[in-house]
């Protein structure tokens, strides 16, 4: 249910179900962090500060009135915009990526913020236009989500430029697109699709699909990270080979076990039932989001929790499907479990808004 | 303002919409879910089986190789423990520190130096360990246990090199252990069901294998098993710790009937002359001496030898490694004699009155080619007795002219010739027992008479190794019953060779005896000369192999002037008479006489034997 406490002269906004379910994910998120990270304490330390920050700032995210969001959605994207340019110039750069805007205290992943920016920005735009969506509309939304694809592709970071461009969309479609449109264009991009290959993915990506689609081609390049994945949670098993045991992650044969693979580290030591008790909580809080999405007062507030919560299964079963093996290696955490401070933290903005959206409500119906 | 429809119209669409999004998503988690399971569940055994496979590294340990002793007990070939300095490569920060420090204490030639300068790098990367330097001395090590409390992360660690203590000796008898190359490790590991190691420790923990001689033959009795340490390694390989240790079972002991002293004695009568002496204890087949020289040290082929003194080796004409006691093919010239007579007895040809007139020289009738014996003007009126005591060629040429060749040849290799007749020697040659079948073949031409007369007095094709003529003297010392020869006592499957003879009756087999004895007592015998080297009666037949056929003693002087022509020496020998219990043969290459240069070496080797 949502919360409205009432303090004398002011009110606190607050959905228990996310907080708790949210804030038992984090924790677990620590504890299997510690066994990914080989028991190094630091980095659970740090990891707990971005956790209690995280989960701080998604109640204050959660404070302001969806209006809050919706008159300053376009100050937030041009900011973002304005962060993704500053990242290009004066970015770090890390194995040839420039990703990175160091803040002294904290490195900000600055694709992380538009991918929050970019379906407020657009349910803002879409939330008072006719059913269905006109196809200038629909022009103007595509154009603005191809140019932040763009920013984000070209750092280059095809996985968080796809989520990016996942949300997007996400919001065109919950907003309203026109299914006569959606057909059309999904049709020239099947037959475009060789035009796509050829030009706009790097070798390095077209090789991991190639892997993907044959892993014997490259025992020790990309497939390398798939093959010890598979192991890793294969073996497993059932109940897993407990806490901390898992040699897969210990030995380091299982890479970057901290961040893209911890999944794989967890079923390693907690097998199959204890991905399945992980995976009821993810699947909890997207529940809940739908719920609160039909409850939500306004269209903007439908569209914007929609579009986040999608933002948030997205990255998920990316992060999912490239550990099992299913889809190519893209680099994706696990939200709420992964080692990171930006993707973390997004996410707690993400549904600090998203309660924010869900837990106010107009007194009178306009 | 909206009007109400058009909200309600847009909630349902989002309504449907969003169920449509995550209907999609919702078969993504269950395929998702589905790829887990099979994953997890399904094929947990293979994933299992992958992750073991992937954390563990088994490394081969070495077990001890078993002793050789000789047959009074007395060890042969031992394990000597060698020292060797060895660190743990990943724990030292800076190898040239470390050697500067270590210098003082242990010095290190420039080779060393190199060595350990190249490999430290990859054996920290892996965390193996790394020998600094092998064969520490007994200063070197007294250095390092007082001072090595400076150096925590290097230690001596003890490694077993085969030592022969009389390494010259047994060269060719016991021969040596090498390195095991890779198709070698394969069979052994292949015959342990052990799995492929890893090659970067196969050096450095010396693995050996019998290369030669009793080592090679001998090979898996005194290999024992391999043991294996089994490790957790990390994805670089590193080496995490133990997890088990299955020890190896060491090698088991071979205990020889070889005879230190007779050894002693045959090697130091050889002097270094080119040649082999075997000597048989005649009750049990069992060989208790075995000497080909020149010789080589077996400790320096297996424990690191320079290669200049192994092209020495290797470029010396002698060719010390060639094993001349069951490899050098030689004609048994007149030692064939006993046995031409036993077959001139056995098919009525002959008998002990049967006499003829010695000219010194048989004519072959078809062809009237001349024969000609040792001895200008001949030896008058022979009988066998007296044939065998002067070794009369025209009396044997002439028994042999009236034999058939095909029973000749089964005949003889009764008495071991073109056979194997040893059950454990290394890689003996069969020498040749030629057959007109084999002249044919091989050189194309028919057999003639003269090629079955040559066979009587042991030269032309015939040939044999010295260990087939001291299995032939085994056999005649032994009337006719022996066994295969062996370096071991009570081998399990040894062959009983009988010669079954249907027309030779004891007293046949003692005058052969006699006439054998006469050889060295009779005052006309070829051996005489031996008569003062013993205090007990020997049987023997001396032979003088021909390398160059020439007419008179004048042609012979001018040939031998040129070393490598002059006739071989050979004698088989067998005694004490009448009840022998040793049996010996000895060639010397050029040494020109049977009787008075092989003759000797025979005698002091049962002398050496029967004086005990």
């Amino acid at each position: 249910m949502k919360k409205k406490l009432m303090f004398k002269n002011f009110s606190i906004y607050f959905d228990q179900y996310l907080f708790i379910s949210i804030t038992l994910l984090s924790v677990m998120g620590l504890f299997f962090l510690y066994s990914a990270s080989q028991g190094d304490l630091n980095t659970v330390i740090k990891q707990s500060i971005f956790v209690g920050f995280g989960l701080f700032l998604m109640f204050i995210l959660s404070q302001p009135d969806p209006d809050f969001y919706k008159i300053f959605s376009s100050l937030f994207i041009v900011l973002a915009v304005v962060l993704m340019f500053a990242t290009m110039i004066f970015g770090r750069e890390v194995n040839g990526a420039k990703r990175w805007l160091n803040f002294g205290f904290f490195t900000l992943q600055t694709s992380e913020i538009i991918k929050i920016a970019l379906p407020i920005f657009l349910a803002s735009y879409l939330y008072n236009k006719p059913l269905p969506i006109s196809l200038k509309h629909t022009f103007i939304t595509l154009a603005l989500i191809c140019f932040v694809f763009y920013l984000v592709y070209s750092q280059p970071d095809l996985g968080t430029g796809l989520v990016v461009f996942m949300a997007g969309i996400y919001i065109l479609f919950l907003a309203g697109l026109s299914w006569k449109f959606i057909f059309t264009s999904f049709g020239l991009l099947v037959l475009s699709m060789p035009f796509l290959w050829n030009n706009f993915l790097e070798p390095f990506q077209r090789q991991r699909i190639l892997t993907f689609i044959d892993p014997s081609s490259d025992p020790f390049g990309s497939s390398w990270n798939i093959t010890q994945s598979k192991i890793a949670i294969g073996s497993g098993g059932m109940s897993g080979k407990g806490y901390q045991e898992g040699s897969q992650a210990h030995l380091n044969f299982l890479p970057e076990a901290e961040t893209d693979f911890i999944f794989a580290v967890i079923a390693e030591e907690f097998g199959f039932i204890g991905i399945c008790v992980l995976l009821s909580f993810f699947f909890f809080i997207l529940l809940r989001c739908i719920y609160l999405a039909f409850n939500a007062r306004d269209r903007f507030c439908r569209l914007t929790i929609g579009g986040l919560s999608l933002v948030f299964a997205s990255t998920l079963f990316i992060n999912l499907g490239m550990v099992v093996g299913i889809i190519p290696v893209v680099g994706m955490p696990m939200p709420f479990i992964s080692k990171g401070g930006s993707s973390l933290l997004s996410f707690y903005i993400a549904f600090g808004i998203i309660i924010s959206m869900a837990t106010h409500k107009k007194l009178m119906q306009k | 303002m909206i009007d109400l429809n058009e909200r309600y119209a847009e909630k349902k669409s989002f309504f449907n919409r969003l169920v449509v999004v995550y209907v999609f998503f919702g078969f993504v988690f269950s395929f998702f879910l589905y790829q887990t399971y099979s994953l997890q569940v399904s094929e947990y055994k293979d994933y299992e089986t992958a992750a073991i496979a992937n954390k563990t590294k088994e490394v081969l340990v070495q077990p001890v190789r078993g002793i050789i002793y000789d047959r009074s007990g007395k060890i042969i070939v031992n394990n000597v423990p060698t020292y060797d300095l060895i660190v743990k490569a990943s724990l030292i920060k800076s190898i040239d520190a470390f050697l500067s420090d270590l210098s003082p204490i242990i010095e290190l030639d420039s080779d060393e130096l190199d060595y350990v300068r190249e490999n430290f790098d990859l054996k920290a990367r892996y965390n193996r360990e790394l020998i600094v330097k092998k064969n520490l001395s007994k200063e070197e090590i007294a250095k390092f246990e007082v001072r090595g409390y400076k150096f925590p992360n290097a230690f001596i660690d003890v490694r077993y090199s085969r030592y022969n203590n009389y390494p010259e000796l047994f060269s060719h008898a016991v021969g040596y252990v090498g390195g095991v190359n890779n198709d070698e490790l394969a069979s052994i590991l292949n015959s342990q069901a052990l799995p492929q190691i890893e090659t970067i420790f196969k050096y450095s923990n010396g693995f050996q294998i019998g290369k030669t001689g009793l080592e090679s033959t001998y090979d898996q009795i005194l290999r024992g098993k391999y043991g294996k340490k089994i490790f957790e390694v990390d994805a670089r390989g590193r080496f995490v710790e133990e997890r088990e240790f299955i020890k190896p079972t060491n090698g088991e002991n071979l205990f020889t009937t070889l005879d230190i002293e007779a050894q002693q004695v045959a090697y130091d009568q050889m002097d270094n002359r080119r040649g082999a002496v075997v000597a048989i204890e005649i009750d049990s087949g069992s060989i208790v001496s075995y000497v080909s020289t020149p010789s080589f040290s077996t400790n320096a082929i297996s424990n690191g030898i320079s290669s200049r003194a192994f092209n020495a080796l290797i470029q010396d004409n002698d060719k010390p490694f060639f094993d001349r006691a069951s490899q050098g093919r030689y004609s048994p010239a007149s030692t064939i004699k006993p046995a031409i007579a036993l077959f001139g007895i056995e098919n009525n040809i002959v008998d002990w009155d049967f006499s003829m007139e010695d000219p010194g020289y048989f004519i072959l009738p078809e062809d009237q080619r001349v024969y000609r014996g040792w001895r200008e003007g001949g030896h008058g009126n022979v009988n066998l007795n007296k044939a065998m005591i002067v070794s009369s060629n025209t009396f044997f040429f002439s028994l042999a002219y009236k034999s058939d060749i095909n029973k000749l040849i089964e005949h003889l290799s009764k008495f071991g010739f073109g056979k194997k007749v040893c059950a454990d020697c290394f890689n003996p040659d069969k020498a040749l027992l030629p057959t007109p079948e084999w002249k044919m073949n091989n050189l194309n031409f028919g057999w003639f008479k003269g090629d079955t007369v040559n066979l009587g007095v042991g030269q032309g094709y015939l040939s044999a190794t010295p260990l087939q003529l001291a299995y032939y003297s085994t056999v005649l010392a032994n009337k006719g019953t022996s066994k295969e020869l062996s370096f071991i006592h009570e081998k399990q499957d040894i062959k009983n060779l009988n010669i079954q003879l249907n027309n030779t009756d004891d007293l046949d087999w003692k005058r052969l005896h006699q006439s054998m004895i006469g050889v060295i007592e009779s005052p006309i015998g070829t051996a005489k000369r031996l008569q003062e080297l013993k205090t007990y009666t020997v049987a023997a037949k001396s032979g003088t192999v021909e390398l160059v056929s020439t007419d008179t003693k004048e042609d012979y002087k001018i040939i031998r002037e040129n070393e490598g022509n002059r006739d071989h020496a050979i004698i088989i020998a067998f005694g004490p008479m009448p009840n022998p219990k040793y049996a010996v043969s000895v060639v010397i290459e050029n040494g020109e006489s049977g009787g008075s240069v092989a003759g000797p070496v025979a005698i002091e080797v049962l002398n050496s034997l029967i004086g005990k």
